[in-house]
């Protein structure tokens, strides 16, 4: 499902990954650990294109990256399979949590209105925010807003879902509920790949770990081998 | 309350207070005193009255200029020349002009607001067309002409519009008269076929002829009257002596002298001179009937404003908008071009661009409607501001909102349309806001191209009817029962878009 062959790029002539190569199998979470520095978003934002490298290749859920930059058209084929979680978030403040769930099924895959809007209720209701549909983004917590933008991400029904520290912005009580919601979604079988410094997080749900250390592999396996 | 309107009713204070000064004028004795008389004269206005010298641009040429040196010397001192525009030379009378010596015909409305001379000159209004076109006579302006009333230029406030448009409101001529702010203007605009004629004092057409070889004097002056030197009406002293210098000059040959030099015909202007009858004063207006008679035109006029404010907003915001996205997200290849554009348009000032837009298109075969040539000139002119503006409100939403469009499926153009730019659109609404009541003031200048907002038909009506101050109230009523709606109104809508768009329940 995921491929990672040399992944090579480099930041102002500093090498930030350096020959790169892991694997996630499909129905499997991998865990990417490691200190701050160590390449762990950059290899997460490589997967879904938002960054570009210059030697190696990407293979994920049936599309293929290549060095440079790549077509518009390859990327956005590659993203309405790949969804993708921010550590802020990043909802729509000038759409309501509704509209923010159902604008990319509506402009992308052309969903009519209708069907668009009852899942993204159902999707709302997965996350526990059904009440707050009508809701501005703003009003809501940390927590909340992250659980929308999951089900943002979602309601693409994406074959591979990328967190990108889903709980750093938030405090413990809220990381728990967003954790809660991974848990349940990585028992539903879907695919993930998550960044995060959360190692009980990760010996709970990962099904393997890579850790990198100054834009290596350092280590990797599973969850119980590593932690 | 709105934040601009203490700002507006201090500022139509202040205009009040100005005008209720114009009282205190020069005497002849300051006059002497200062040693100077200073005169006040339009160059733009052309020849053969006072225009730019040829041989040396800095100084100034033309019979009313010689006539001023006899009549300062006449009066013991020298004369300094103060530029200003034509129709509103009357204005500078008694605050920074002791006199206005600029070919003003003697009117009744004239003698009951200003302190005029003897006449010094005799002019004949001469309609103007092109070789080998229609009208060939001054009878067929009877009619409508072959595509509607036929399009006469004149000069804004001077005798010949005057003429025309009480000839036109009598039903005497089918004509629309259109005026301008120099005299050359409306010769350019009909040798370029903007106009089917002109009309403007024969002795202007008779000095410029040379330059519009293809136009040509259609039939005999059909009209005329006379040239007289305004002062204001506190200094008697100074009308008199002009009056007596003016004598003087005309017994002792020196007038005809002048005129002879200038090949004004000295010695038929002497006949006429001589011969000048008195024109009696008009009757001053009710308050009630200045009004009744001048409001239908100030509210059409205001009606000019809001068409020209309405219509190019919305344009100059959709260029704007385009210029912006183009240049931050558009391909590498077209971002100098749209800098370009930017400079240009907001590095020059807007009434050349209008001037270029109406003057120059029709040179290279593409004329434009005064109307339509405005509403462009200022969508041109605000998109560039707009575009500035938008481009900051672009760059202020967060990068993550792209990247989140992105990382959904969206292509680059379905999140700048869907997300980029509505959150940008909120970001500039003040700054637009504030940009839409200065386009709404702006329009103003499109009189220089013969559009007639309410500013110019204000100025129009206050020149002709002496009613300053009065009609200056009403315009800024005007301009304040237009202003505040729409303050509203945008205040509405900004409020409106603060909402999230599309919220579904």
């Amino acid at each position: 499902m995921i491929q990672v062959e040399s992944l090579t790029k480099h930041r102002s002539g500093v090498p930030v990954l350096d020959a790169v190569s892991m694997a996630g199998e499909e129905g499997g979470v991998t865990a990417l650990v490691g200190p701050s520095g160590s390449g762990k978003s950059t290899l997460l934002r490589c997967l879904n294109g938002l960054d570009c490298f210059e030697a190696g290749a990407v293979s994920i859920a049936g599309h293929r990256l290549a060095p440079g930059s790549n077509p518009g058209g390859v990327l956005e084929a590659l993203r309405r399979d790949v969804g993708m979680v921010f550590q802020q978030f990043n909802l729509f403040p000038h759409l309501s949590v509704l509209d923010n769930v159902t604008l990319a099924p509506r402009t992308v895959l052309k969903t009519p209105a209708a069907e668009a809007r009852s899942r993204a209720v159902d999707l709302l209701d997965r996350v526990g925010l059904k009440s707050f549909a009508a809701a501005r983004p703003a009003t809501l917590s940390g927590g909340q807003q992250q659980r929308v933008a999951i089900a943002r991400a979602l309601a693409m029904q994406p074959r591979v879902m990328l967190f990108d520290e889903p709980t750093s912005a938030l405090d413990p009580k809220m990381t728990a509920e967003v954790l809660d919601v991974i848990v349940d979604l990585a028992k539903a079988g879907q695919t993930m790949v998550v960044v995060t410094h959360d190692h009980g997080f990760a010996k709970r749900a990962a099904t393997w770990v890579v850790e990198l250390a100054a834009g290596k592999v350092a280590r990797q396996g599973t969850a119980a081998e590593m932690l | 309350m709105s934040p601009r309107l203490p700002r507006r009713i201090a500022s139509i204070g202040l205009i009040i207070v100005t005008l209720s000064c114009v009282a205190a004028g020069a005497e002849l004795d300051d006059v002497q005193r200062r040693g100077e008389l200073v005169w006040a004269a339009d160059q733009e206005g052309g020849g053969p009255h006072v225009f730019p010298d040829p041989a040396d641009p800095r100084r100034i040429s033309g019979f009313e200029v010689e006539l001023t040196e006899l009549i300062a010397g006449e009066l013991g001192v020298k004369g300094r020349f103060l530029q200003g525009q034509w129709d509103r030379l009357p204005l500078l009378l008694g605050q920074s002009a002791d006199c206005v010596i600029n070919g003003i015909e003697l009117t009744p409305e004239r003698r009951r607001d200003y302190s005029c001379s003897r006449p010094y000159f005799g002019y004949a209004l001469q309609l103007l067309g092109r070789r080998g076109a229609a009208p060939a006579s001054f009878a067929e302006l009877a009619d409508p002409g072959p595509s509607g009333p036929w399009r006469v230029g004149v000069l804004t406030g001077s005798a010949a519009e005057m003429e025309m448009r009480a000839r036109s409101v009598r039903g005497e001529v089918q004509v629309e008269v259109i005026g301008y702010d120099g005299t050359l203007d409306s010769l350019e605009q009909l040798q370029s076929g903007v106009l089917d004629a002109a009309v403007m004092d024969d002795c202007i057409f008779a000095f410029y002829a040379d330059r519009y070889a293809k136009l040509r004097a259609v039939d005999r002056p059909f009209a005329g009257g006379f040239y007289t030197v305004l002062t204001s009406k506190a200094t008697p002293g100074l009308a008199a002596a002009i009056d007596a210098a003016l004598g003087t000059l005309i017994t002792d040959g020196r007038l005809k002298a002048l005129y002879d030099r200038w090949d004004l015909a000295g010695r038929q202007q002497m006949l006429i001179l001589r011969d000048a009858a008195e024109v009696p004063p008009a009757s001053q207006r009710t308050l009630v009937e200045l009004i009744r008679q001048t409001l239908p035109l100030l509210l059409s006029s205001a009606g000019m404003t809001i068409v020209l404010a309405c219509a190019s907003f919305p344009i100059a915001i959709a260029i704007g908008l385009a210029v912006a996205i183009g240049r931050l997200h558009g391909p590498v290849w077209l971002a100098p071009f749209l800098t370009g554009y930017v400079e240009v348009l907001r590095g020059t000032p807007l009434m050349l661009q209008l001037y270029a837009i109406f003057f120059l298109l029709p040179k290279v075969g593409l004329v434009l409607p005064a109307l339509l040539a405005a509403i462009l000139g200022l969508a041109l002119n605000y998109s560039a501001y707009e575009s500035e503006i938008y481009r900051a409100g672009l760059k202020a939403v967060p990068l993550g909102q792209f990247e989140a469009a992105l990382s959904l499926g969206l292509s680059k153009w379905q999140a700048l349309r869907h997300v980029l730019v509505p959150q940008a659109v909120r970001i500039v609404m003040p700054p637009v806001t504030s940009d839409f009541i200065a386009l709404f003031k702006d329009t103003s200048v499109c009189s220089a191209i013969t559009v007639i907002e309410l500013t110019k038909r204000y100025s129009v009506l206050a020149l002709s009817t002496g009613r300053i101050v009065e009609l200056a109230v009403v315009t800024a009523l005007l301009y304040l029962c237009m202003s505040w709606p729409l303050a509203l109104v945008s205040r509405w809508f900004e409020a409106r878009l603060e909402r999230p768009a599309g919220t579904t329940p």
